[in-house]
């Protein structure tokens, strides 16, 4: 006797059976393990916020051997730590081409010590362009999934139906559902950890609200400086209303954000802004957001 | 060719609810063999005998012929022929990823289905050195005792519990053992891990235990999988090493264990 439902459920096991190898239980924590994805030889991505110590992490392979690995860097903005391991003949996780349609079936690998590989099903729910998370940091595509990421799952590997990873699996990007990391994203946070050991976000230290000016040109005011800031230093006052900046109109502080990840730290730009009604323009040099603890 | 329908329907005709007498718990069973085996889990066979009853409407008092607490499973006769029972699969093939179907009475609602993937297999923390199955279907109380089955339909495991979300069941092959085999030796004390090992709350006057100079109070040395182990070697007297009042003297107890009786 077969079925329809026997044939996508053999199928289903296949894809976790062929892409388990990619998938590594990581001790980072107390109480709960996580997971995380063979992305490049000797490297393995996890979620950020699994991450409780910096030092001696361990990870659980696909034979059951357990092995050190060191911490090359975090990014909390986009919820990817970045760990390295000497094993660095293990293959990578195949990626997909392209983002995923919303509809199409997705599973969740995880690892643990203890019941090796584990796997939760369901769709892809809604994808969509670039985003910012709430922690601040750009992602490619926002992808929304419908399946359970269960606690020790987190940072595992979200897959198609051909073992393809769509992604890294968080459960603390959205507050409705997990979230797939994009593979793009994913890439772009491994190469700046990998070059440089941390992800660098530029900051002009302004606080700032969006108002509207009497020539319904909007912009954005500035509410509050950060003492010896780059904002502060180039001679920004509190009270200016900021209108462009590098040449771009500014309307929402989301655009701010985004233009200091095309203008690198130490780099300067150009701001225009209104001051008591006279338009002045000014040049700030990029600096770095200081890192939270 | 059975369908998705045909199959869920074949599995809710052989699941059963299994209800105490004068309470209002209760949970579901599986109907294992035609001539009136009914499986559950041991947590929810509470008495000795139960109301069993089936999809059409049909009542029968049970009776708990057999059960294996550390496998919190149990089984029931009831007085009834050319049940619809149910296959039952090989949890020991069972792969992660692999659909399965959860069929049981959570919170009331008679044959409610809830489909998932299994999540991973393998032993849990705090649950002994066994193999449990873990899936990603939605239970609730009442789902105790019912059917997970794979996508034919075979019965996989008997769902137990839910820990973090997770669907936990027994596999069917250590449901399957119990039949064969019948209860397993059992010392017949309720135990509650303590620092040094394992406080005696209680001891059954009708277990195997009864007869041993163990005693209400009394702290048993080593863990729960240790006793499981020791349990599980077949040896017809157990030792076990305990100590009283004196934390310093470590005394020694003999229980003779009970052989396996059959489950008929």
């Amino acid at each position: 006797m077969a079925n329809e439902l026997a044939a996508l459920s053999d199928e289903l096991a296949a894809v976790v059976e062929r892409t388990k190898r990619y998938v590594a239980a990581v001790d980072a924590r107390p109480r709960f393990y996580s997971s995380g994805v063979f992305w490049r030889p000797g490297v393995i991505v996890t979620a950020e916020h699994t991450i409780r110590r910096e030092e001696e992490i361990s990870v659980t392979l696909a034979d059951g051997a357990q092995v050190a690995a060191s911490l090359a860097g975090r990014d909390p903005s986009t919820d990817i730590a970045v760990l390295k391991v000497e094993d660095s003949a293990h293959e990578a996780i195949p990626k997909a081409g392209g983002p995923p349609k919303p509809g199409q079936i997705a599973l969740n690998l995880g690892r643990s010590p203890d019941s090796g590989v584990n796997a939760t099903m369901g769709i892809v729910s809604a994808v969509g362009g670039e985003w910012r998370t709430w922690r601040g940091g750009r992602l490619d595509h926002y992808i929304r999934l419908d399946l359970t990421v269960y606690p020790g799952s987190s940072g595992g590997a979200v897959v198609n139906t051909a073992g393809e990873a769509l992604g890294i699996s968080t459960s603390v990007l959205s507050r409705i559902a997990a979230l797939a990391i994009p593979t793009g994203s994913v890439d772009r946070v491994v190469d700046e950890i990998l070059a440089r050991g941390r992800v660098t976000r530029g900051y002009l230290g302004v606080g700032l609200q969006r108002v509207e000016l009497p020539d319904h040109q909007r912009g954005l005011i500035v509410l509050s400086l950060e003492p010896e800031g780059p904002g502060a230093r180039a001679g920004l006052l509190i009270g200016d209303i900021l209108v462009a900046l590098g040449g771009v109109p500014v309307a929402e502080t989301d655009d701010i954000q985004g233009l200091l990840e095309t203008h690198g730290v130490g780099s300067g730009i150009e701001a225009e802004l209104v001051r008591g009604g006279t338009a002045r323009k000014l040049t700030i040099t990029v600096g770095e957001r200081p890192r939270r603890n | 060719m059975a369908g998705f329908g045909e199959v869920a329907e074949a599995l809710r005709r052989a699941t059963v609810e299994v209800r105490l007498p004068e309470s209002r718990g209760g949970g579901s069973g599986v109907i294992w063999e035609s001539d009136g085996l009914v499986l559950t889990n041991s947590h929810v066979a509470r008495a000795e005998r139960l109301q069993v009853d089936l999809w059409d409407g049909r009542h029968y008092e049970g009776r708990v012929t057999a059960r294996d607490p550390r496998r919190d499973v149990a089984a029931i006769r009831i007085a009834a022929r050319d049940l619809p029972a149910v296959a039952a699969g090989d949890s020991s093939a069972l792969r992660p990823g692999e659909l399965v179907i959860a069929i049981g009475s959570p919170l009331g609602f008679s044959g409610a289905l809830s489909t998932g993937v299994v999540h991973s297999v393998g032993p849990i923390a705090g649950m002994g050195r066994a193999s449990w199955i873990r899936a990603s279907v939605r239970l609730a109380p009442g789902n105790s005792g019912g059917p997970l089955a794979d996508a034919l339909g075979r019965v996989v495991g008997l769902n137990t519990a839910i820990v973090n979300g997770l669907g936990v069941a027994l596999p069917a092959n250590a449901a399957a053992r119990l039949v064969r085999d019948g209860s397993p030796p059992m010392l017949g004390v309720t135990l509650q891990p303590v620092q040094s090992g394992l406080l005696v709350l209680g001891v059954d006057p009708r277990g195997a235990a009864a007869a041993s100079s163990l005693r209400a109070g009394d702290i048993l040395l080593g863990s729960y999988e240790e006793l499981g182990d020791a349990l599980d070697a077949g040896d017809e007297v157990l030792r076990l090493r305990f100590l009283r009042g004196d934390a310093r003297r470590v005394r020694e107890a003999y229980v003779r264990l009970v052989p396996r009786a059959e489950a008929a």
